[in-house]
């Protein structure tokens, strides 16, 4: 079985996020960047398939400027075979569309069993960049799985619906899932895997150029003040200003 | 005695006797073979305080009354007389030789002593018993077959040296002669094949337990190194050291240390007797090898708060805790480890400190360390980034303190965390990226004092064992007390009510240090008391060991001590390390019974700035 893992780098929870002076983007700078959760999730599981078959690839592949080499790293040796780096500025970029189109022009010529990749990204969320891409490279989709089992060609998923409800889905190889974080549990990287991740090859390559269809205009820090009202007049009276206020100026009833 | 043995009970007691000394003598070296496969040395630097060890926990028989009065009493009741027994029994073996070692003066001159002797052999041992079968305490585990024979045995060793004082016929006197002489030779076979072996192995190894707490090997990371260097050091983790083997022989299974581990007592499955000593004793003959640390008890490790109360109490001298060895096999071999950890190393790796915070108000708000200052004030992760916010006072009083007494200090701009939280866990890894982070800013560094008693631990004596340091580290209370001593502060008593302290055990056990403490409450606390558990045998908050970072946990580790704080009827509890403040301030709100006033929680700082006579020095 030949797994590709889509990693990206995202800020990490706690890391300050001071917005660049254009702003554009934020200060990447000053920005601490970690494994995006669910691709974590998504790369243990490609791992424990490759592990329980013996047999298989796992390709780890990940999309931005020279920085993400970090997580790729990260996840060589965690125990991914080797990686693809789509080299690219990502400032600004959000258009799932365009970064699908990166990912299945890197991919289409691997022939890929399956293709994992996180449910969403922790730092923009569309959650969409792995179903575009298997519709792209006309591969089976699923998303939000929890569960999966392998054999005899096909693949059965376990998908998480609203409610607590779940529904098994059967699906043909090849297949491209988005993994739902907490369905299994993640290693660390030992200091064998650390030392044999600088063995292992990362190419790098160039994507030809995508038009985007959507941008980031601008960014910032929602505006918030305080202003203070003095209501005056007799009772009546300022129980009918507060109320019209209530009802006109703030919207709370 | 004049007795006469035959020619045949000659030879058959030379038989005896080299079958029994031949067959002791093979079981002890096989053991002491695998012992030498262990690696490094047995250490024995500073020699005399080695054999002054030996006197006060051997011959005094110290640690084993200290931890149990009345059956350590009776233990040492049956060692002592076993110590006047020795010529007693050269002597009745050289007697069935018809060459006997004393005249018929001596003999009777000596047991003028023995039967005493004998007598308290024989209430200690059926005491012993009677706990052993009767009261049967938890600790000691299943019920053991051997060690009911030995009883048997001493007590038929005793009742038959008796009753060769008392002038039986000589028929008589030679039955009981042959009693006595079997009795010994079987016990001689049991001892190297039971725990009784603690008889020859325990001597040794308290006389070769390493000075330090806790004592675990270094792990040199080499990252540029070749793929052959880093096999053979991971290959060296899962090997025991000399020293760890002489323990798993020695071990009594007397089960003191299940007794004071705070995971134990809060619930929790680690049983340190079986899981860090006598699991590995089987490994360990079966393969007459020391690669025996795979197959340990992975669970039970994580639970360990490193807080090393089984070592400090173990009565033959063995390093207990191993969670050391067992957690950094899963992180460094195996990459198997709990998932709040694997945060707390990204953390630790991305930012420096355990948080993963980039801003610190405290910090900013304190001097800069330059080299023309005395001390470096080390913060430390807890007090940096307000692991518990109550605990920023406490910094704060502590550097009053010092411009009370005008001493100059500043914090170091790049601190990042010491790394006990890593050491501990087992990620030697992040550990080396720390320690190599801070021993740069420390370079300039002459003096060191920080309220953290694990970073004191680590900056000092844990990056001592891998690096030459060329500072000094103290503990906040050591300085207060110092400060004192000098005059340079003065304190009054003040109004806390019945104040009690809790000591750390980094700061009692590992660094050795019960009296500064001690020295800057009695100064400023009108009522003091000690809790039951204290000094070098507190009992830890269930912080230690990284274990203030553990989400879940299943056991009450972290409310024993709590627990038995609002028992004490305290007012005021103070501690001197920072976790024990953060656990004692959420364990003992929730678990204080309605109507009582709630136990006030300070740091040693706390109490003494509070209690400040500040004088205007002229």
């Amino acid at each position: 079985m030949k797994i590709a893992v889509l990693v990206k780098q995202v800020p990490g929870a706690e890391s300050p996020l001071p917005i660049h002076s254009n702003q554009k983007w934020v200060d990447e700078d000053a920005v601490a960047y970690v494994m995006n959760e669910s691709d974590n999730y998504a790369l243990e599981e490609a791992l424990q398939i490759k592990e329980a078959n013996s047999e298989g690839e796992v390709v780890v592949i990940s999309l931005g400027p020279d920085r993400i080499q970090k997580v790729i790293r990260e996840a060589l040796a965690k125990g991914a075979d080797r990686a693809i780096h789509i080299q690219i500025d990502t400032v600004g970029a959000i258009d799932p569309l365009a970064t699908a189109s990166h990912f299945a022009d890197a991919l289409k010529e691997e022939n890929f069993d399956l293709i994992f990749s996180g449910l969403q990204s922790d730092d923009f969320g569309m959650a969409q960049t792995g179903v575009i891409i298997g519709e792209m490279l006309g591969m089976a989709t699923a998303s939000l799985v929890m569960a999966i089992e392998t054999g005899g060609g096909k693949i059965k998923v376990k998908r998480e619906l609203e409610a607590g409800w779940f529904q098994w889905v059967s699906l043909s190889l090849p297949a491209s899932l988005t993994i739902q974080s907490g369905l299994n549990t993640p290693r660390y990287p030992s200091l064998k895997g650390i030392m044999g991740a600088k063995k292992k090859e990362i190419k790098v390559v160039t994507p030809n150029p995508v038009e985007a269809n959507q941008s980031l205009e601008k960014i910032y820090v929602p505006h918030s003040d305080k202003q203070t009202v003095m209501i005056e007049g007799s009772v009546d009276q300022m129980v009918e200003k507060l109320i019209h206020t209530f009802r006109n100026d703030i919207k709370v009833l | 005695m004049e007795a006469h043995f035959t020619g045949i009970e000659k030879i058959v007691l030379a038989l005896g006797i080299s079958i029994t000394l031949g067959s002791f003598a093979y079981e002890v070296w096989r053991r002491l073979r695998i012992v030498f496969k262990g690696h490094q040395y047995l250490p024995v630097d500073r020699f005399g305080t080695r054999i002054w060890r030996v006197i006060r926990e051997v011959f005094l028989h110290e640690k084993v009354i200290k931890g149990r009065f009345w059956p350590g009493l009776m233990h040492a009741l049956v060692f002592w007389g076993f110590v006047v027994f020795g010529l007693v029994t050269l002597d009745h073996f050289a007697i069935g030789f018809g060459r006997p070692l004393m005249s018929h003066s001596v003999h009777k001159l000596y047991s003028y002593i023995v039967i005493p002797f004998s007598i308290l052999v024989l209430v200690g041992i059926l005491a012993l018993a009677y706990r052993r079968f009767v009261s049967r305490p938890k600790a000691l585990g299943k019920i053991s077959p051997t060690s009911g024979l030995v009883a048997l045995f001493i007590a038929i060793l005793m009742i038959t040296y008796l009753l060769g004082e008392t002038g039986l016929s000589p028929m008589a006197w030679r039955i009981n002669w042959w009693i006595h002489s079997l009795v010994i030779l079987v016990f001689m076979f049991l001892v190297p094949r039971s725990k009784h072996l603690h008889l020859v192995l325990a001597p040794l190894n308290i006389f070769f337990r390493p000075f330090q707490q806790p004592d675990h090997t270094t792990v040199n990371i080499d990252l540029e190194g070749s793929e052959d260097e880093l096999d053979s050091m991971l290959a060296d983790l899962t090997r025991l050291t000399k020293n760890q083997v002489l323990d798993v022989f020695s071990c009594v299974e007397c089960g003191r240390c299940i007794d004071v581990c705070p995971a134990n007592r809060g619930g929790g499955i680690l049983d340190p007797k079986n899981h860090f000593i006598l699991d590995l004793r089987q490994p360990l003959l079966d393969s007459g090898d020391v690669d025996v640390l795979g197959g340990i008890n992975v669970e039970a490790g994580w639970e360990c708060t490193t807080c090393q109360a089984c070592t400090e109490v173990c009565p033959v001298g063995n390093h207990v805790e191993k969670s050391d060895e067992i957690r950094r096999l899963e992180v460094l071999v195996e990459g198997k480890v709990p998932q709040e950890y694997q945060k707390l190393f990204m953390n630790l790796q991305e930012s420096g400190n355990t948080e993963g915070h980039t801003d610190s108000p405290l910090a900013d708000r304190l001097p800069t360390y330059t080299p023309d200052k005395e001390y470096v004030l080390w913060l430390g992760c807890f007090a940096r980034y307000e692991l518990d916010p109550n605990f920023t006072k406490s910094v704060e009083n502590f550097t009053k303190i010092l411009e009370v007494a005008n001493v100059s200090y500043g914090v170091l701009e790049n601190e990042h965390c010491s790394g006990d939280p890593a050491n501990r866990l087992g990620d030697k890894l992040t550990y080396t990226m720390l320690r190599e982070h801070n021993m740069k800013q420390l370079a300039q560094a002459r003096k060191v004092v920080t309220l953290c008693p694990h970073c004191a631990l680590n900056l000092e004596k844990e990056y001592g064992k891998y690096t030459e340091i060329n500072y000094s580290v103290m503990h906040h209370t050591q300085v207060i007390e110092q400060l004192m001593n000098e005059g340079r502060i003065e304190v009054e008593k003040g109004t806390d009510g019945k104040v009690t302290f809790h000591d750390p055990c980094n700061l009692s056990r590992m660094l050795d240090e019960v009296d500064a403490p001690r020295t800057a409450i009695r100064a400023s606390a009108e009522e003091f008391f000690e809790l039951e558990e204290l000094g070098r045998n507190t009992l830890c908050c269930g912080a230690g060991g990284g274990l203030w970072w553990k989400k879940e946990t299943q056991g009450r580790t972290h409310l024993v001590r709590a627990e038995q704080v609002v028992a004490s009827q305290a007012d005021t509890l103070i501690t001197g390390c920072n976790f024990c403040f953060g656990m004692m301030n959420q364990g003992l709100k929730p678990l204080t019974p309605e109507g009582r006033s709630e136990i006030q929680v300070k740091d040693v700082a706390d109490l003494v700035a509070e209690n400040l006579v500040e004088t205007t020095t002229a």
